[in-house]
């Protein structure tokens, strides 16, 4: 029995750099993972890989019991937007689109539009009193908080994050991560979150640290 | 969300669709004036072309030993209204009959006489057709224009010198000659620049009493507007399946319409005159070629154009469209957003296309042929068709080009 994300051996290799030199890795249904390291050591090429964004030079990548190295670009596609909820260090938002329609963008390329749902994803981030902002009008922290109302809003198994509070002040940050919070312990949600922040990792279950391409401690979190 | 996706892209980037969309509209108007003043244009210049005279004789047969006996054969005056009856009979535009015989000629006042060819023609003369109540012209003029008359045309005991026999017999206006017993004035000269200033022409009717061969025919010089003749309408008639004389007999080929003539005019021989039938059919095929070829090349252009503007747009909008595929578009949903701002653009610049290519036919046809060009309406959904066309073949590589954006790779630039 395989674990519910799992990549074994993968190796990234982009040119003559390697970002990963060969790393396995398991999370179970459920958990809350950080990723931590020093800037280049590979975490967000590892984030990619598992998120199918991205795909190994070599080794393999799993989730729910499907082989991701194995499915063509369409069907990564189509695995990706009914699996993955992605977060990036920028709030990588449509600038022209509002809130409420670079929500229902995720919607649109999963099946159908629902304005009224994608209110009520923005509502469940607190962000119901900026539905027809556009991103250039938001702060930081409502941009980012938009993005995760995006990668809710198709009910995805994963939340990926890759510095999802890089950019946030600490009044954000830790709005952003009681978000993350209650979404782990209401909602059950699999979280793999890169940070290089410990303040951040801490409020993880688990932390997995590495360098310069591979994985060097794996830990429950001390708190 | 399309719609929303697509009026952004629009407002968004005004300059660049509004590029795109001139280049389909122009375009398509170039292309589709071309092709309107092609439909239309054989028939005008053919029109043009027939200034250039005849392009079909019709004489009389002459075989067997009445030819070799130098025995006169004629042609029958009541046999010209059934010029008109042929299955090609809107394509006769112009026909005239001549009557010709050598007499002996003597001037009036120096007494010279000389053996001369003499002509009857028409001059100013209409004819009633069966079943119509326009008469047609029938006289020499409708066939060769540029035969210059000073003086006025012979009426009644009057008569036209040509210029060259003018001059060689001393003969001017108002002079009296005298012809098969009959004193007849002079009341112009004739200059054509041709076989005819050498002749002393009369009135056709007069030649035909005095030479006592009442309604009686030499020659018919006929101007009809002809199907260049293509590889088919080379083959013998004779050697024909029934199926390809029947096509053949239907496609206005000089030689098809000769034939026509010839079943209409008893004892007649029938020939088309090559050396207009030719050249004509030449000019037309080049014509034709060269407006096909410009058609082309405005359509190329276009469609280079609307590509390089909208691969500019692509690059520009790299991170949506890696964003895009981040929040899980396929090939397909990116394509579908590409190929709908295509489809608008081709269809709005074809449509646009087409109304411009209206005026600028309308205006060619006034300015070059003299009348506004009969606008064929199945150009609307071709003019529609090709932009689409156009612009979808513009849209093939820069989607091309959208469609291969990493989204790891674009959204990491950004940090
Ligand atoms: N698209 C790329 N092309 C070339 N090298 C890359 C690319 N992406 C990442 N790298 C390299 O791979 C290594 C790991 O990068 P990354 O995973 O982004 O690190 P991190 O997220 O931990 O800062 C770095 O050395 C980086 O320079
Ligand atoms: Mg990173």
């Amino acid at each position: 029995m395989t674990a519910f994300i799992e990549i074994k051996d993968v190796l990234k290799e982009y040119g003559t750099a390697t970002a990963l030199r060969g790393v396995s890795f398991a999370v179970e249904r459920g958990q809350w993972c950080a990723v931590v390291g020093a800037s280049g050591s590979g975490k967000s090429t590892m984030l990619n890989i598992i998120g199918g964004l991205d795909s190994p030079s070599s080794g393999c990548v799993s989730m729910d019991g499907v082989d991701l190295c194995a499915l063509g670009e369409d069907p990564m596609a189509r695995f990706r937007r009914e699996n993955v909820g992605y977060v990036f260090q920028q709030s990588h938002l449509v600038p022209y689109l509002t809130s409420v329609e670079n929500v229902m963008l995720a919607q649109y390329f999963h099946s159908l539009t629902d304005e009224d749902e994608a209110r009520e994803a923005l509502a469940r981030v607190g962000m119901d009193h900026r539905l027809g902002h556009r991103p250039s009008q938001l702060s930081g922290g409502e941009q980012q908080r938009v993005c995760i109302a995006r990668a809710l809003i198709n009910s995805p198994k994963v939340l990926l994050a890759d510095e999802p509070t890089g950019n946030l002040d600490r009044e954000n940050t830790t709005l952003i991560l009681g978000l993350l919070k209650r979404l782990h312990t209401e909602e059950h949600f699999t979280i793999i979150m890169v940070t290089h922040d410990a303040y951040v990792a801490g409020w993880a279950g688990r932390v997995v640290t590495m360098e310069d391409g591979l994985i060097v401690k794996d830990e429950p979190s001390d708190r | 969300m399309l719609f929303i996706l697509l009026r952004q892209s629009f407002t968004n980037q005004m300059k660049a669709m509004f590029l795109m969309f001139l280049s389909v509209a122009m375009g398509t108007a170039v292309s589709a004036s071309l092709v309107a003043i092609s439909l239309d244009v054989q028939g005008k210049v053919s029109r043009e072309l027939r200034s250039f005279g005849a392009n079909i004789t019709i004489e009389p047969k002459v075989e067997g030993l009445a030819g070799l006996a130098g025995q006169r054969r004629f042609l029958s005056e009541e046999d010209i209204p059934k010029a008109k009856t042929i299955f090609w009979r809107h394509n006769i535009i112009g026909l005239t009959p001549f009557l010709e015989l050598e007499a002996l000629l003597e001037v009036a006042h120096s007494g010279a006489t000389s053996k001369r060819k003499v002509m009857g023609a028409w001059f100013d003369h209409s004819i009633m057709l069966p079943g119509e109540s326009e008469p047609f012209d029938a006289g020499v003029s409708s066939v060769m224009p540029w035969w210059e008359v000073s003086g006025s045309a012979p009426g009644e005991g009057e008569a036209l010198v040509g210029v060259s026999l003018a001059q060689e017999l001393g003969i001017k206006s108002g002079d009296t000659v005298r012809l098969m017993g009959r004193d007849l004035r002079v009341s112009g000269t004739l200059s054509t620049g041709g076989a005819e200033d050498g002749l002393l022409v009369l009135n056709l009717n007069e030649l035909q009493s005095l030479s006592g061969n009442e309604g009686a025919l030499t020659r018919v010089m006929v101007s009809a507007l002809t199907t260049p003749m293509d590889e088919f309408a080379y083959k013998d008639p004779d050697t024909m399946s029934k199926v390809e004389y029947e096509k053949w007999y239907c496609t206005g080929y000089v030689t098809s319409i000769a034939k026509q003539l010839e079943e209409v005019f008893g004892g007649s021989r029938v020939k088309p005159i090559w050396r207009v039938a030719e050249t004509e059919g030449r000019v037309l095929e080049r014509l034709t070629v060269l407006v096909y070829l410009l058609t082309l090349a405005a359509l190329v252009a276009a469609a280079l154009g609307m590509s390089t503007t909208l691969a500019a747009s692509v690059l520009r909008r790299l991170d949506e469209i890696a964003l895009m595929k981040a929040v899980g578009a396929d090939r397909m949903g990116i394509s579908i957003i590409f190929l709908a701002e295509t489809f608008i653009i081709g269809l709005a610049g074809g449509l646009v296309g087409y109304l411009i290519s209206l005026a600028a036919a309308h205006y060619i046809g006034v300015e070059v042929f003299g009348s506004a060009l009969d606008q064929k309406g199945i150009l609307l959904p071709a003019s529609i068709l090709s932009a689409l066309g156009i612009s979808s073949l513009a849209a093939w590589l820069p989607i091309r080009r959208a469609l291969m954006v990493k989204p790891a790779v674009v959204l990491k630039e950004v940090h």
